[in-house]
């Protein structure tokens, strides 16, 4: 996956406003910790991308800016202004449902005037604000419609357009595209990032899908079962995940593991042996490798491995080739975690113990199942992993 | 704290006219009606003077009172599992869809739409048996389709029994109640789970037996609670087709009779009290296993 | 008569399934089947029969034992001499029902949406306790019932009745609306709250626009349920007050009465609940059918 290098960085309204969570936790009746001790500093202006498996807590960590949810300890700020004990209706944010949860019996243009009018904005002004947001999306010719009478993309504008009329301080959005299909949903990701350079607004996002986070997010908070892992921008994510948790969760096709020791400045694994470039503790570790990390042909200074390809796929500008390696797969649970899989049974379709390693390789590069193929590693390129703790090393 | 409050405040302040109105109207009355049963109130003048448990020792050595609790045994079985039975059997007739399913269904159920004064009134000509005019009624529609040996004296039979054949109006209107009851249970049974086990070899009769049968407790015990708690609510019924005859009196009608045309206050509010206590005895535990059963969800 | 159960009426009564499984049948068995289902339509149609054939005979061809023959030709007579005595109780009767329809729907809806979406502590016991006002015998109420309706200067009149069918209609309206609010997604109240709205902005301008099924189902069941009671009726009005049911059994009640007026006169004082059921049973059978069943 490319990671875009390119970014117009808005410059924040004047008016925009920073979300501060000072180390919130959520308890539920019977003691389940949704939420644990979260410190977040969105900037003004920020678009800040909640990402992580199902059940890690980001939908009630956004409902708990928005003020749905009550904050068992710790404080909310949306701006200079601490709204823990606020009622939802008394803060200035805007939620976008994933269901869009639009008013049924309200035309187009009454759902997108519904919080002004609770605001007690004047009617001329709603009017204003409606038309000139219905200008914005292409929603003019449906401002008569109910919601009854639209597609979901249709449903998914009015949904944004509801929050982008109230001018508020911040938006919040609960995985907006998830029933979007897959092509309308490219298309939405893009739009919704101009949309934010247009407007500035600070905005809290949320997706299991770590594509939409990268590509959307300025920065990105990963979560795990209520933690929050890492809150960087979505290159230091990629290059400098601090855990294994996060190393296994961004990136696709996802980063490789294996099980290896190191030992005076030599890394071995699966009969294997790679000099190190930097210096690492000896010891028993799991060693992750980025399927870009690999190359086709010898390099000076990398070290190569000769593998036999077990499947090759053909994305027409790329080959993924996968291969395996003669040691076990890396089960531990933070690995587990980020393919969102519950039982090892998950994972692999086939029982099978085995290491498999993915390398994305350009699309001319000499491979074809079953034969014998030599690929250089790139050694600046790897992670080594704390294998009880999963903490970079 | 206070946004605790903010939060359901206005919720529970929405709420609060009917729950005041019903605690008053319904669990206040009860006790106060409680509390008329241990008086000595007769006439107009109420008196709130208890006296004890006079008025329920009265009723448990009157005659009158003991005949009207036989009567309604009789009555609730006779109807309960009549209209059980007529009930399931519509509802199995129906189970596997049929053609104009939509129209016999209306014509089964159309009887909850009459009033029960309506219905007594017919059904007391119906049941006529009355010697001095001539066969009428069902009795005449027996003659007349050959089945003339079947002729009966309906509630007027001097016997214990009188009071079953107002379960007949009483089952005539209710059966397609427990019909649609039986039906949506029957409907609500995955077709899966019958097909697997006529893959397993299981002949019709066994998948109703084996998977069914079963899956339809819960809505048997509800079609049960509502049969048992209107049987013993029953008044107007009764009161349509044979008001003062005491081969056909229930508690409910003696309440009635015993308060507002005897003028025993204390001692209709005794009845009403038992009645009462008889029907929480059946509800209550239906109310709150189904809420919990709701909760667990 | 009034009878439901506890769980909620569903948006629709279970259809016939459209891809059951047949078994082989034999069509000896489906036509069996057919010929019990008809006998069975003739038994619960037998009264209507013997109902209208009897209403619409000419008086004086009129003989109890004749009962189940045909008229010989269409006389409305018999209508003629009972509606007078019926009219009154009529109109009492629609002055007694849509307002106190009405209103407690209104209740009903007010207490079924906060039970459902703008919960507070203590409304999972707050529910059991309105509804089982729903079961109570109005045996039980009735006397101290008389004596509120005279000390409040109610007794006798129709406001007395319309009152009591407001409080007593209370339990399954709310059942009626708490079962339907709780069938639309929390996430609509959700954006509702944080648009700026407050319980009763989000009841109004929310729930209620959604909410005339769940109105259709709840007025038609109050609408027969106070149509067709007859013991509150019986207590609690004075003669000219009296609903249609009480004048009925006047009209009817007495053995000495020609047969003929009996029937007639049960004919029309059930058309306006038939009438509702034949045209709007849809809503009629949802108020009556009970929700999704355990299991």
């Amino acid at each position: 996956m490319q990671v875009s290098e390119q970014r117009v960085e808005p410059s924040p309204r004047p008016q925009a406003v920073g979300i501060r969570l000072d180390r919130v936790s959520k308890r539920y009746r019977g003691g389940v910790m949704a939420v644990q001790d979260v410190e977040m500093d969105v900037k003004p202006g920020e678009f800040m991308v909640l990402v992580g498996p199902s059940g890690c807590g980001k939908s009630t960590l956004l409902r708990m800016i928005a003020g749905l949810e009550e904050v068992t300890t710790g404080r909310v700020f949306i701006g200079d202004k601490d709204v823990t004990d606020d009622l939802p209706q008394q803060r200035d944010v805007a939620m976008v449902f994933q269901s869009y949860a639009l008013y049924p019996r309200m035309t187009v243009r009454k759902n997108m005037a519904f919080g002004l009018r609770m605001r007690g904005t004047e009617r001329v002004e709603r009017e204003r604000r409606v038309d000139g947001v219905a200008d914005i999306l292409g929603l003019r010719p449906l401002l008569e419609r109910r919601p009854g009478a639209l597609s979901g993309g249709q449903r998914q504008r009015v949904a944004m357009g509801r929050a982008i009329v109230r001018e508020p301080q911040a938006f919040l959005m609960d995985e907006p595209l998830s029933n979007l299909d897959a092509k309308l949903r490219v298309s939405m990701r893009a739009q919704l990032t101009l949309l934010h350079q247009r407007l500035g607004t600070t905005t809290v996002y949320v997706t299991h899908d770590q594509i939409e986070a990268m590509t959307l997010g300025q920065r990105v908070a990963v979560l795990r079962d209520g933690i929050l892992q890492q809150c960087d921008t979505p290159q230091i994510l990629f290059r400098e995940p601090v855990n294994l948790f996060v190393a296994a969760f961004i990136g696709s096709p996802s980063m490789n593991f294996v099980h290896a020791t190191v030992e005076r400045g030599i890394v071995r694994f699966a009969g294997l042996e790679f000099p190190l470039a930097r210096s690492v503790p000896d010891g028993r570790v799991v060693l992750g490798i980025r399927p870009t990390a690999f190359a086709p042909t010898a390099r000076d200074g990398w070290p190569t491995l000769s593998i036999v390809p077990d499947v090759v796929e053909d994305l027409g500008d790329e080959r993924y080739v996968i291969f395996e390696v003669e040691a076990a797969r890396v089960d531990t649970d933070a690995v587990r975690a980020a393919m969102d899989a519950q039982t090892p049974d998950e994972v692999t379709l086939l029982a099978d113990e085995r290491a498999r390693f993915t390398a994305r390789l350009p699309a001319d590069a000499p491979a074809a199942v079953g034969e014998p193929l030599e690929v250089a590693v790139d050694p600046s390129r790897l992670y080594f992993f704390d294998r009880d703790s999963g903490a970079k090393i | 704290m206070s946004r605790r409050i903010r939060t359901w405040g206005p919720g529970l302040l929405l709420v609060s006219p009917s729950l005041a109105l019903l605690l008053v109207f319904v669990y206040g009355f009860i006790g106060w009606n409680g509390l008329v049963s241990f008086t000595q109130w007769k006439g107009l003048n109420p008196t709130y003077v208890v006296e004890g448990f006079d008025n329920y020792t009265y009723l448990f050595r009157d005659e009158t009172f003991r005949n009207d609790v036989r009567n309604l045994v009789v009555f609730t079985v006779v109807f309960m599992v009549g209209s059980l039975v007529l009930g399931f059997f519509m509802a199995l007739l129906l189970d596997k869809g049929v053609r104009g399913e939509t129209f016999l269904r209306s014509i089964y159920l159309f009887p909850m739409a009459i009033s029960f004064i309506a219905t007594g009134i017919v059904w007391r000509w119906l049941l006529n048996s009355d010697r001095d005019v001539g066969t009428t009624g069902i009795n005449k529609l027996f003659e007349l389709v050959g089945l003339g040996f079947l002729h009966s004296d309906w509630h007027k039979t001097p016997s214990a029994l009188a009071i079953a054949a107002i379960a007949l109006p009483a089952g005539w209107a209710l059966s397609g109640y427990v019909m649609s009851l039986f039906l949506a249970g029957l409907r609500g049974i995955p077709e899966e789970l019958r097909e697997a086990a006529r893959v397993d070899g299981a002949n019709e009769r066994r998948v109703y037996w084996y998977v069914v049968r079963p899956l339809l407790l819960p809505v048997l015990m509800s079609a049960v609670v509502i049969l048992a708690h209107i049987s013993l609510k029953t008044f107007d019924l009764i009161y349509a087709i044979a008001p003062l005859d005491p081969r056909t009196e229930t508690p409910a009608l003696y309440m009635w009779l015993t308060s507002f045309r005897g003028g025993f206050f204390a001692r209709g509010a005794a009845i009403a009290t038992m009645l009462f206590f008889a029907i929480a005895l059946v509800i209550v535990p239906y109310i709150w296993y189904t809420v919990r059963a709701e909760r667990r969800k | 008569m009034t009878t439901t159960q506890i769980e909620a009426p569903r948006a629709a009564p279970p259809e016939s399934p459209r891809r059951r499984t047949r078994t082989r049948r034999s069509p000896y068995l489906t036509s069996a089947r057919y010929v019990v289902l008809f006998a069975l339509a003739c038994f619960f149609l037998m009264p209507v029969y013997a109902l209208v054939v009897t209403a619409l005979k000419d008086p004086s061809q009129v003989d109890v034992v004749k009962m189940w023959q045909l008229p010989d030709g269409l006389s409305f007579e018999t209508f003629s001499i009972v509606w007078p005595k019926l009219k009154n109780g009529f109109v009492n009767s629609l002055i007694l029902t849509i307002p106190a329809s009405l209103i407690s729907s209104m209740l009903g809806a007010m207490n079924g949406f906060v039970l459902s979406k703008w919960r507070f502590p203590g409304a999972d016991i707050v529910f059991p306790v309105i509804l089982f006002g729903m079961f109570i015998p109005y045996q039980a109420i009735i006397i101290p019932m008389t004596q509120t309706m005279s000390k409040l200067g109610l007794a006798g009149g129709l406001d007395g009745l319309i009152l009591v069918h407001i409080i007593y209609g209370i339990p399954i309206t709310t059942l009626i609306f708490r079962s339907y609010f709780a069938g639309i997604s929390d996430e609509l109240i959700e954006a509702s709250k944080v648009d700026g709205a407050g319980m009763l902005r989000t009841f109004f301008f929310v729930a209620l626009p959604i909410a005339p099924p769940a109105f259709a189902v709840s007025m038609i069941w109050q609408f027969t349920s106070a149509w067709n009671d007859f013991l509150f009726g019986l207590v609690l009005t004075r003669t000219e007050y009296w609903p249609v049911t009480i004048a009925l059994n006047n009209v009817a009640g007495a053995q000495t009465v020609p047969f003929n007026q009996a029937m007639a006169a049960a004919l029309l004082a059930s058309i306006p609940t038939l009438l509702v059921y034949i045209l709007l049973g849809r809503f009629f059978m949802r108020g009556l059918m009970a929700g999704a069943l355990k299991g």
